[in-house]
Order: structure tokens, then C-alpha cells, then sequence
């Protein structure tokens, strides 16, 4: 059986026959493979989104790789690369935004490097102490892509997509405002200052500012903006007078807007309108007076004291401010004098009234105003410089009714008219005693001293004669004089002198007769009838 | 190993690898089952140069991504760093812990690309039938065998790491795809050095 085994005992293998495969299916793999990796490198490429430059002045701990993009605190990119711009003054910042964000990469979208700040509004971007510097971004509104900005110094201070309006203040000075500072109307913070600018001829500066809505809505065309700035203190002819919004505006400023006298088309303004900025509430008060007529006054009198502002009252109520204080003359006689332009506004005047009057009638019919002015100057009208204060000595004008002044006609033709004037009480005062004065002036007090003089000498000889000749004739008579009396005093008035009995005598008469006709008298008022009947005998 | 050995196919006899059982092949081109366990028999693997080139491509190609790709993304609170492994060597190069970047570049980037290229070159001496230093051949390709598995050195690295730091939001470390297709580097590697039949080697010697 050994033999048997050998080759050609193994058992032959069964044939199958099998289609031979000249391409290994191995091959799948690296096709799989392949296709994997592009799959993902496409995924990768498609996901990629934009590449864009931001430019900083600086690039404050921004560091690549490592720094994000932020849009309302959500991640939408990652700094890729920074470096300094070519000509080595600016860092260029390189960043890879995600591609679910391309769309926020617009014409005005702003970029800012967003880090800790102290402001005057409070501390900032405390976050970014743990998680570092990031780069803060506010969408742009507009739709045209774009991938190189210019970074922002500073974040911006109002949200694009927050509710409210902008509204631009054209001001002569930017006081104490800056941005961030606060915008109040009633005293309640409804906004911010979000930029200025110098305006392009740099004679104004133009204040951006933000009101939140829903207080948008009360800013209309009317409404007056005013700075709010800090203490606003002023010594006027009304006295001292303080006035501030919060301890906030006192410290960064602030602007404030009211809408004093509306006009009756209160629509909300309109986005960007541009309103005028004053320098303080009552300027911005007193600007609403649309129905003002100016009149000027020429004093002959110093108008120190007098300052633009200072009321202008008629019997004590206030119808007007002064607006110019200056001098005039005629360089041909050289009289320069004072003169104070004022202006009267109807409103004011016709408020104080207790009576319906149309202002509409008044303001529009010019010679109806004019026959009442003149009609009042006839009667005595004069404007006065008066002393509102004693202590700090400012001025006012006050127009009242005076008496004997001389008829004087106003000229409608010149413009404005000058309203007749009067010295003021103090130079009234100041005049009379002058007068008196050069009166006292005028006395010739050498001329009466001489005469005097020469008076008292007269005198003095007079008396010489009358001691010489008047009085030894003087002593004479009155020694006769004595003798007289002394028989006078022994025949009547001694108290048994002949006359004093006699007198005596008459008296005791007298009374006697003065109680029968009381007894008379008496008897009658109880018996009237005796005047007539007589006496009736008394009964028993 | 001398040349002109006998082999099982000088004569007419093939082994099954499945049960070792010594059986004539039906034909040379198609051996046929094996009559005891019904194993498709095989006197050479099939289409072997095939496969191993086929693994070694896909590996190739893997090795691109896996290289490009990050393999690790680290978070935290300030920045999200994506490490590629090239970029890890760099770091801890820069670190000063240049034992580890060695370590980290031999095993992660030279013994993958190491491995391809001496696979591919044992199967183009196959493929010319090369008659010379099959001694050297045989160890290199032991070599790669022994090797492969160290190549997941950086996988569990970073498998090690994903899981270890988690800390939101402080910090957190997840893989990137890179991994993915590393781990697939190192395994089309493996499976091609086992899918390579050394036999191949000594073939062009016994013709």
C-alpha cells in the first residue's frame, strides 16, 4: 500500500471552472479612497467661506490663528494671518469667515477690535479678559459684497439692527459732548450722541444721534435739541438760575430735545433730518417764537447791564427778549449813542391775555397791529431801561405807560421801528438832582455874603443910636408908666377898692335872677298851660 | 534557499491554506477546491501583485489627506487650533521636547511613508523577476510586518486625548478628519503587507 502512495495517488482536485478575473477587485479600495478624499477636499473647498483684509491701525492681541470674527457674539471666522501693510503703518489682518456668514461681508459692514474699555458710559468688553481680544462686527446694510475693510477704532456705539432713528444736529460748537453721551427728552435717556464730525467748511460741527424707538416718534419737525451739557448756569435779570439733566450729562454731557409748541402736523421726522442744535434750553425755547416782530429802541443813556436775552416786558409781564445790544451814530454830528434791538413776540403778549383774541387775526393784519401800537404809544407808551436786580445790576426793558410825554409817531416805513424811549427812573432821578444842583450852582452866595456884611453894619450903627437917644426916653416913659399902674392897682384891682365892690354886687344880682328863671323854667315844663292861663293857686 | 529548490508547483502538488492538506490542482491556471475542506486552492495567492498595489495606492492616497487634514481640533475659550500631525512635530520641536517630535515624525509620518515605499518596491522587484538579495528583500518585508502596528501610535494619541479633555467651555479637543483617513493609511498598509506573498519573492528563482 506504500507504493500506492505516491504522486500519483494524491487525489486529483475537482475542476470548477471560474471566469478568470485579469482585474483584481483590490482596485475598489484606492477608488473608494479616492473618491473619499475628494469628497471631503470638495466639502472642504465648498465650506471654505470668504478670505477677507481688515486694516487696523493696530493690531491690539490679535494673534493668527487664534483670534475670532464675532458677529453679535457668535464665531464666523478666525484670523488667518496679520501683518503690517506694505508701507509698514497700518496691520492687515487676514480672515477666513465662515461661509453660513459670507453674506454679512458687505460694502458697510464695520469691523472693530473688540478689547476692555472704561468709557464714559460704563466698562466694556469685560469678557475679552478670559477669552481674549476678538474682532466684533456690525452688519452693513448694503447688499454689494465686499472683502476689504477698514477696521474701527472703536465699536459702534448704536447697533444697525437696533430699533429707533438717527437724526443729524447742526451745531456751532460740540461743547461738551462726545460719543456715547447721552440724549434725554424729559429728563429720560432715550439715545446717544453716535458721531461728529466737522462740517465740510469747518464752520459747524454735525452731531449724529440716535434715538431709540419707540421715543423716535416724538421727534418732529418742531422739536428743539439743545445741549444738555454739564451745569448750565446763568445770572440773568431773573436771578440765578441752575439747570441740569443728570449727574450723568453733568459729567459727559448730553443733548436734550423737546418739542415746545407744535405746530400741529406733529409727524415723526423724517430718518437723518437735520435739526439745529442750541446752546441751551432757553435759546432753544425761545427759537419756537415763529411770530416775532423786531423793534429797536435808541437810549440815550449807558446800557450797562443790558444784555442780549434779557426780557422785554410790557406792565410787568414778559412780551420779548433783547437780541442785539450795540451803537449807532451819525457820523455827521458824532452822536453815538445806544441802541437795542428787541424783538416782541405776539404769542408771548397775546398769552398773557385773559381774553379770546384770534392771534391769527392779529399776526397777519400788520395795520391792525400797527393802529394798536400806535394807538398805545399815543396813550403814553414808552420803553425804559430798568434795573432787575439790584445785586447783580442787569437790565431789562420795560415798556409801561407814562405820563406827559410828548406825542411821538411811529415809522412803519423803516424796518424794524424804533419804539419811543424814556430815561429810566434812576436817570430820571439822576436829571432832577443835577438840576437842582446847577440851580444851587446859580445862587450867588459871594453876592449875599457882601450884602450881609453890609446889612449887619447898618444894624450895628442902628442900635448905637437907639442906646444913645431911645433909651434914657425909653427909662423916662417907663418910670411914668409905673405910676400909672400903681393907681390903677388902688382903684380896681385892690380888695376894697370901690370897683371891686361894686362888681360884686352885680354878681350876687346876677344869681339871684338866674334862680328865678330856673324856677320859671322848671314850673313851665310841668305846666305849659300857665303861659296862657297864668299860674293856678297850688291845692291843699 | 538555494536556487532551483523543489516547489510544490514544479511538482504538480499545492497545499491548502486552510487545512495544510497536500493536493494536485486540478489545472496550474485554476487549482481548483481543496477536496477535504472545499477552501479555493491556490498555488499563488490570487492576482496578488494586483492586490497589494491596488492597497498601497489607496494608502497613498490616504496618506495625502492625512497629512493636509487636521487631525486634532483644540478649543478653548480664546482660540480653535487645528493640528495637523506635521504641525504637531513642529510644535513640540518648537517646545524643546525634541525626543517626542522624533518620535512623533518616525512613527507618524516616515514609517506609513516607509512602509508604501517598501511594499511598493518588493512588488516591482516581484513584478521584474529579480533574482537578487531576496535574503534582504524577505527581512525588509518582515520589517514592515513587525512595524505596521506602531503606526497607530498617533490614533491613540489622539483618541487618548479626545477623550481625556473635555472640558467645556473651557477647553475641548476633537478629532479632525485627518485621523480618519491616518487610521486608514496605517490599515491599507497592514493589509497590503499581508496580502503581500513573500513566495513571490523566491518564485523567479525556482523558474
Amino acid at each position: 500500500m506504500t507504493e500506492h502512495t505516491d504522486i500519483n495517488s494524491v487525489p486529483e482536485a475537482t475542476a470548477v471552472p471560474k471566469k478568470r478575473m485579469t482585474f483584481s477587485v483590490a482596485w475598489i479600495i484606492p477608488v473608494v479612497a479616492a473618491l473619499v478624499a475628494i469628497g471631503i477636499a470638495v466639502q472642504q473647498i465648498l465650506a471654505k467661506g470668504p478670505t477677507i483684509t481688515i486694516v487696523f491701525k493696530e493690531a491690539q492681541g490679535i494673534e493668527a490663528g487664534k483670534t475670532f470674527v464675532k458677529y453679535k457674539d457668535v464665531r464666523i471666522g478666525q484670523v488667518t494671518k496679520v501683518q503690517l501693510s506694505k508701507d509698514f503703518t497700518r496691520a492687515e489682518l487676514t480672515a477666513s469667515i465662515d461661509k453660513s456668514a459670507a453674506g454679512l461681508m458687505v460694502e458697510d459692514t464695520k469691523f472693530w477690535i473688540e478689547h476692555p474699555r472704561v468709557g464714559p458710559s460704563g466698562i466694556s468688553g469685560l469678557g475679552t479678559l478670559l477669552s481674549g481680544n476678538y474682532i466684533g462686527v456690525e452688519a452693513g446694510k448694503s447688499t454689494k459684497a465686499q472683502r476689504e475693510f477698514i477696521g474701527l477704532e472703536k465699536p459702534p456705539v448704536i447697533s444697525i439692527d437696533e430699533p429707533g432713528q438717527r437724526f443729524t444736529l447742526e451745531a456751532d460748537n460740540l461743547g461738551s459732548v462726545g460719543i456715547g453721551s447721552p440724549l434725554y427728552y424729559r429728563r429720560l435717556n432715550v439715545g446717544q450722541v453716535i458721531g461728529y464730525d466737522l462740517a465740510e467748511n469747518g464752520r459747524s460741527i454735525t452731531i449724529k444721534v440716535f434715538v431709540k424707538a419707540p421715543y423716535d416718534k416724538h421727534v418732529t419737525a418742531d422739536t428743539r435739541f439743545w445741549q444738555a451739557s454739564g451745569i448750565d448756569m446763568s445770572l440773568g435779570a431773573n436771578g440765578l438760575s441752575v439747570r441740569t439733566q443728570s449727574v450723568l450729562s453733568v459729567l459727559i454731557g448730553g443733548i436734550a430735545f423737546e418739542t415746545f409748541v407744535s405746530s400741529g402736523d406733529a409727524k415723526p421726522a423724517a430718518e437723518e433730518a437735520i435739526f439745529t442744535l442750541y446752546n441751551d434750553r432757553a435759546e432753544a425755547a425761545a427759537q419756537r417764537e415763529v411770530e416775532v416782530t423786531p423793534y429797536v429802541l435808541r437810549f440815550k443813556e449807558s446800557v450797562r447791564g443790558l444784555s442780549v436775552g434779557a426780557p422785554v416786558t410790557y406792565l410787568g409781564l414778559q412780551v420779548g427778549e433783547v437780541t442785539a445790544v450795540g451803537l449807532e451814530g451819525d457820523p455827521k454830528t458824532g452822536d453815538i449813542h445806544p441802541r437795542v434791538d428787541i424783538v416782541i413776540s405776539l404769542g408771548k403778549f397775546l398769552g398773557h391775555m385773559r381774553q379770546a383774541v384770534s392771534v391769527k387775526e392779529l399776526a397777519m393784519n400788520e395795520k391792525l397791529r400797527h393802529s394798536i401800537l400806535q394807538r398805545m404809544v399815543d396813550r403814553g407808551l414808552r420803553a425804559q431801561l430798568r434795573s432787575g436786580s439790584i445785586v447783580t445790576g442787569q437790565l431789562y426793558v420795560a415798556c409801561d405807560m407814562h405820563k406827559h410825554v410828548p406825542k411821538v409817531k411811529i415809522d412803519w416805513t423803516k424796518s424794524p421801528a424804533e419804539l419811543p424811549v424814556v430815561p429810566s427812573g434812576l436817570q430820571d432821578l439822576q436829571d432832577k438832582i443835577n438840576g437842582i444842583l446847577v440851580k444851587i450852582e446859580k445862587i450867588p452866595i459871594d453876592a449875599i455874603g457882601e450884602d450881609l456884611k453890609k446889612l449887619v453894619a447898618r444894624l450895628d450903627g442902628l442900635l448905637k443910636r437907639t442906646d444913645e437917644e431911645v433909651l434914657p426916653e425909653a427909662k423916662k416913659t417907663l418910670e411914668e408908666l409905673k405910676g400909672v399902674l400903681k393907681s390903677v392897682d388902688t382903684t380896681v384891682v385892690g380888695k376894697d377898692a370901690p370897683v371891686q365892690q361894686e362888681v360884686r354886687e352885680a354878681l350876687q344880682e346876677i344869681n339871684r335872677a338866674a334862680q328865678a328863671i330856673r324856677g320859671l323854667t322848671e314850673y313851665l315844663e310841668q305846666h305849659p298851660e300857665a303861659i296862657i292861663r297864668g299860674k293856678t293857686q297850688e291845692k291843699q | 534557499m538555494r536556487a532551483g529548490a523543489l516547489t510544490g508547483i514544479k511538482l504538480g502538488l499545492v497545499s491548502c491554506e486552510s487545512c495544510g492538506l497536500l493536493s494536485r490542482p486540478v489545472k496550474v491556471d485554476e487549482p481548483g477546491h481543496c477536496p477535504r475542506c472545499g477552501e479555493e486552492l491556490e498555488l499563488r495567492r490570487h492576482n496578488p501583485i494586483q492586490r497589494t498595489w491596488a492597497l498601497i495606492v489607496a494608502a497613498l492616497i490616504c496618506y495625502i489627506p492625512a497629512n493636509v487634514l487636521p487631525v486634532m481640533v483644540s478649543t478653548t475659550l480664546a482660540s480653535e487650533e487645528e493640528d495637523t500631525i506635521f504641525s504637531g512635530v513642529v510644535l513640540l520641536y518648537e517646545t524643546g521636547s525634541w525626543p517626542l517630535a522624533l518620535i512623533v515624525l518616525i512613527a507618524s509620518v516616515m514609517i506609513p511613508l516607509t512602509k508604501i515605499g517598501a511594499l511598493a518596491y518588493l512588488l516591482i522587484t516581484v513584478q521584474r523577476r529579480s533574482i537578487r538579495g531576496q535574503g534582504d528583500r524577505l527581512r525588509l518585508y518582515r520589517l514592515v510586518k513587525l512595524v505596521g502596528r506602531w503606526s497607530m501610535l498617533d490614533v491613540f494619541v489622539i483618541t487618548f486625548t479626545v477623550a481625556l479633555i473635555q472640558f467645556q467651555p473651557l477647553m475641548s479637543v476633537e478629532p479632525g478628519y485627518g485621523v480618519l483617513f491616518f487610521a486608514a493609511v496605517v490599515v491599507l498598509t497592514m493589509i497590503a503587507a499581508e496580502t503581500f506573498d513573500p513566495r513571490l519573492i523566491w518564485d523567479s528563482i525556482s523558474e
